[in-house]
This record gives C-alpha cells, structure tokens and sequence, in this order.
C-alpha cells in the first residue's frame, strides 16, 4: 500500500505525451529507424477484435492507426429490414456489457416517432434496470483496468459482484445477457414478487464490498498509481474535440451527462449528482467510474422507495406505423453519449436507423493521445475508454 | 474548468442560436421546436454554418452524422449538442446519386470518423478530408456501399480482382 502523500504526489512526466518523442535530427545523425507493428486483432488487451497499426521509436509509439470491421455485423442495415419491434432485440447485440441502454436508446427513438405516453411504472422499472446494467458494467470495467496492467484478484470480486447482478436481471427479464426486455411503449413484464426487496438488501452489501474489494484494494496498489497517474492525459478541449463522452470526459472536467443535461425517463425526478474529476488521465476516469457506482446504488435506492403501481406497458395497437419524419433517442450509457436516429417513411420498418456509439467515437482518441506514450501505456488507455468490440463495429 | 459552459435558461440560448444562423447565412428554413434548433441549409454552406456554431455561438459538440439515402438524394443530419439541454440540428440534401460535400474535420475533429463511416456506408466523398478511408469494410477489391437502398442483401457480393 503507498502512504497517502506518495499517493497525491504531482506526476512525473512533464510536458506533453508527444514532447518525449526522440527528436528527428538526433534520429537522422544516428540513423535510427523506425519500426511497424501490428497489435491484435487477436490480442487479450484489445477488448474484442481491434486491430492498431502501431509505428514505434523504440518503445515510443509514434504513430496508432486503429482498424476496425472484424465484428462488423451491418446492425444497421439489418434494422431497416426489420419491423419496428423485432429491431429491440438485435441492439442488444450492440454493446453487450450495456445491453439495457442500447434497447432504451432505441425504443426512445420510436416512442418519439410515436409520441408515445408511457405508464410511471415502466419508466421507473427502465432507470432501475438502467442503473443495476451501469453497476454491472462499471464494476468489472475497474477489474479490467487491473487485469490488463497485470493485477489478478480486481476481476475476481468484480466478476462476484456482477454475477449477483445479473442474477436480478435473469429474475426480471429472463435471460442472462440478451435481455429485450423493453418494448415500445413499456417493457415487457413486471417486476416478480419481493425482487425489490432483495435488490434492496443486496445493495446494503455491495456499499461494504465495493469499498473493501475494489476501491480499497485499487487505489492504494502501486500497480494502478505507476500505470494510470499522467497516462493519457486529455485537456477538456481536446477531448470535446476528439469526441470523448462519459467518464474519460468526466475525468477531464467537463461536467456533462446525458442523465442531467438532457433528461429521459424519469432521470429528471432522482436526486444525483454528476461526477467529475480534472485529472483527465487513466486514474481521473477510473475514480469517475468509482464515483459512479455510488450514484447508481443512490438511483436505486430513490427509484425502490418511489416505485409506483400501476401497468408497464402502454396500449400503442398491435402495428406500429410511426408518422413519417425522425425519431431521437439519447441515453447515458456506461461508455457516454448512445444515441439513435430512426427515420420513418410510415411504413412498419424503419428506412434508417443510426446508432451514435461511444465506444466507436471515444476510440478516436486511440490516434490523437496515444503517440508519445510508450507501447505498454496502450492497455491502460484502452481501460480508459473501456470500448466493447460490439459497439465500435456495430 | 477550461471549458465554459453556456448559461441561462435553454429557451433564450436556442433562440440565440437561431438568430445567430439565420443572420450570418441568411437562412430561410429554420424553426425552434422543444429543445431542438432545426435548420435546413444548401450543402455548399455546411463547414461555414458548423463553423458559426462552434465559434461563435459556443456549440461544442458534434454528437453523429446521420446520412439517409432517398433514391435519388441524400439528407444529412448533424446533431451538435450545446451540453446544457440544447440541440442544434442542422439538416442538408445533396442531390444527385455521386454525393460530394465539405468536410467538417477542421471544425469539428470528431467528425474525422464519422464520416469516414458515412463515405463506407454511403459513398459519400468529403472535399478536404484528411484520411478518407473505409471504417468497416475492406480497403481493396470491394466497391460497394452497403447501407445504400440499392444494395440488395439477398445478392451475392464478389471481390473483384481478388482469386
């Protein structure tokens, strides 16, 4: 464990990440040569099938050329062949450690085609759901930051932890990862009997697991503070720039979340605050995330005490045919900003459906902040975007 | 904070914006409704009026580029967020089956992707772009654009040139 001042001390690397580049005159005189190298697509850091093109000055990189397609699917193509219902299911095969939100990002789009009035208690079985898939997403994503940088044990108790979650939403939808769960106009089935009740007594649990087994454990290892502190460090305009969303934009200050600044469901009647942290590196986003996971328990705990009755599902006739025009849906997932478009022509499939997912935009900074750094920087960075190979290929 | 977030309440900012667009360009289509500033400009006049709202009306992000191909013409969308509840919505038709327009990279660098990812899906060509290449598809030997109606997904693709 570091003591607390070694903890706080102020990073070592001076200056920008690309200023430690050997400079190109003493290259010439020397005739140092430059080296290419493929990193993945098969790579156990690479969160799924990613491929970097990486040009290296020692173990400097100098240039990363990320190459993406290997688990293209055309989701979107195939959204246009479908009717409007039988879409819900294949954005669960977007994002598959955020699977909730992708369904919420896109059933929004057509409620607003539709203009759609959902009963109170589907939206607040919608922000529950939501916030139990941030828990269970945001918890193993400390654990892969850890895995990557060579620490064991993190993933082990984030696994723990997201296995009892997903065992409630096994309970609620009854699957364990592809849930489709939310409907057009509502989800699909009520809650089971006493199910609150539990989440209840397992969340007084997590707050004493959490702190002990992962916050405990990861902010005083000296593995995390020597790999994250300084790494891929970010001013808030460049990442504005490179189009980085959720806790990497967090980290840097800028204080934006989907959840505050353009309210869905029921996000607008819950008290939370959003945090932020002006570090903009690794370490700023991980210690976002951890912010985070207290803010959801908080969620959760709101949305159990106000739980209305009432039915979960709004009576929109058994065809969907949206006016022509455009539909939006805007949702925070646990990567940022998820956002669909659906275009209607009023017939009963959509004539285009757009997904906007984090992962692809905030894998641009791959190109911008990771030259300079050195080859074993790229795990953490990728930790930091915590990219799934699902969304960025769609 | 470095960055400054716009104040005051959503209704007089959009507005704001709405002014701001129509008085620089000389916009005729353009209307608040909700949260949402919607305007219709010519394709030429893209960069300039992305350019307006980054500058001088302070809209800081570039959230997608949504392009539609309806046969015959393509509608652009791009979606700028103000991050305080506003929406700047700024919507333009290129006519014709070979869509070319300006790039927005130097304006807004995310951009850079997205359409990269439209001229993959779409064909569509953006003049000024620094690294025009395909996201998802293969770079050689394959000249499709699949998210066009004209791509029909129950016909089998060849790669040409490729044994």
């Amino acid at each position: 464990m570091l003591s607390e001042e070694r903890r706080n001390e102020t990073v070592a690397l001076d200056g920008t990440a690309s200023e430690r580049l050997a400079r190109p005159d003493i290259r010439s005189e020397f005739g140092l040569e430059t080296m290419d190298m493929n990193m993945g697509p098969q790579h156990p850091a690479m969160h799924g099938l990613l491929r970097l093109i990486l040009e290296l000055d020692g173990e400097t990189v100098m240039r990363c050329d990320p190459v993406m397609g290997y688990l293209h699917r055309s989701q979107e193509k195939i959204a246009e062949n479908r009717m409007y219902p039988a879409v819900v299911p294949m954005t669960d095969r977007l994002d598959y450690f955020a699977n909730i939100h992708n369904e919420h990002g896109y059933v929004l789009a057509v409620e607003d085609l539709l203009d759609a009035e959902l009963p109170p208690r589907a939206e607040y079985i919608r922000v529950l759901m939501s916030e139990l898939m941030r828990l269970a997403s945001h918890i193993p994503s400390i654990g892969f930051l850890m895995l990557e940088l060579g620490a064991f044990t993190p993933i082990l108790y984030a696994f723990r932890e997201r296995e009892r979650i997903q065992n409630f939403l096994e309970a609620i939808t009854g699957a364990r990862m592809m849930f489709h769960y939310f409907r057009i106009g509502g989800v699909k089935a009520d809650l089971p009997p006493g199910i609150l009740e539990e989440i209840s007594e397992y969340l007084d649990g997590l707050e004493g697991r959490f702190q002990t087994d992962t916050v405990d454990l990861v902010t005083g290892s000296e593995i995390y503070v020597a790999r994250t502190k300084g790494v891929g460090r970010m001013t808030p305009e460049q990442a504005l720039d490179i189009g980085v969303t959720g806790p990497p934009l967090r980290g840097t200050g800028v204080d934006f979340d989907i959840r505050r600044d353009y309210p869905y469901s029921v996000y607008n009647e819950l008290d939370f605050d959003v945090v932020t942290d002006d570090a903009g590196d690794v370490a700023a986003s991980y210690r976002v995330r951890i912010g985070e996971v207290w803010q959801s328990i908080r969620i959760i705990r709101q949305v159990i005490e106000k739980m209305p009755e009432g039915p979960v599902m709004a009576d929109l006739g058994r065809r969907l045919r949206p006016k022509e025009g455009d539909g939006f849906g805007r949702v925070e997932s646990p990567r940022g900003e998820y956002a669909v478009h659906v275009v209607s022509d009023g017939s009963d499939s959509a004539y285009r459906v757009h997904y906007r997912d984090p992962s692809f935009c905030s894998m641009q900074l791959l190109q911008e902040v990771v030259p300079g750094h050195y080859l074993p920087d790229i795990m953490p960075i990728m930790g930091m975007i915590d990219p799934v190979s699902g969304g960025w290929d769609k | 904070m470095a960055v400054s977030m716009p104040g005051g309440d959503v209704a007089s900012r959009l507005s704001g914006y709405l002014d701001g667009l129509k008085n620089r360009h000389g916009l005729e289509e353009g209307e608040v409704e909700g949260n949402v500033v919607r305007v219709v400009v010519a394709p030429e006049s893209v960069p300039q009026v992305l350019a307006t709202a980054k500058a001088q009306l302070k809209v800081l992000h570039l959230s997608f580029i949504t392009v539609v191909d309806w046969e015959g013409s393509f509608e652009l969308t791009y979606e700028l967020l103000d991050l305080r509840g506003g929406t700047v919505r700024v919507k333009t038709v290129i006519e014709g089956t070979e869509p070319v327009i300006g790039s927005v990279t130097s304006v807004y660098p995310t951009a850079n992707w997205h359409e990269r990812e439209a001229y993959d899906m779409f064909g569509v060509a953006f003049r000024g772009h620094p690294d025009l290449r395909r996201t998802y598809m293969w770079q050689d030997h394959f000249d499709h654009h699949p998210l066009l109606k004209s791509f029909d997904i129950s016909t089998k693709r060849t790669f040409e040139g490729l044994r």
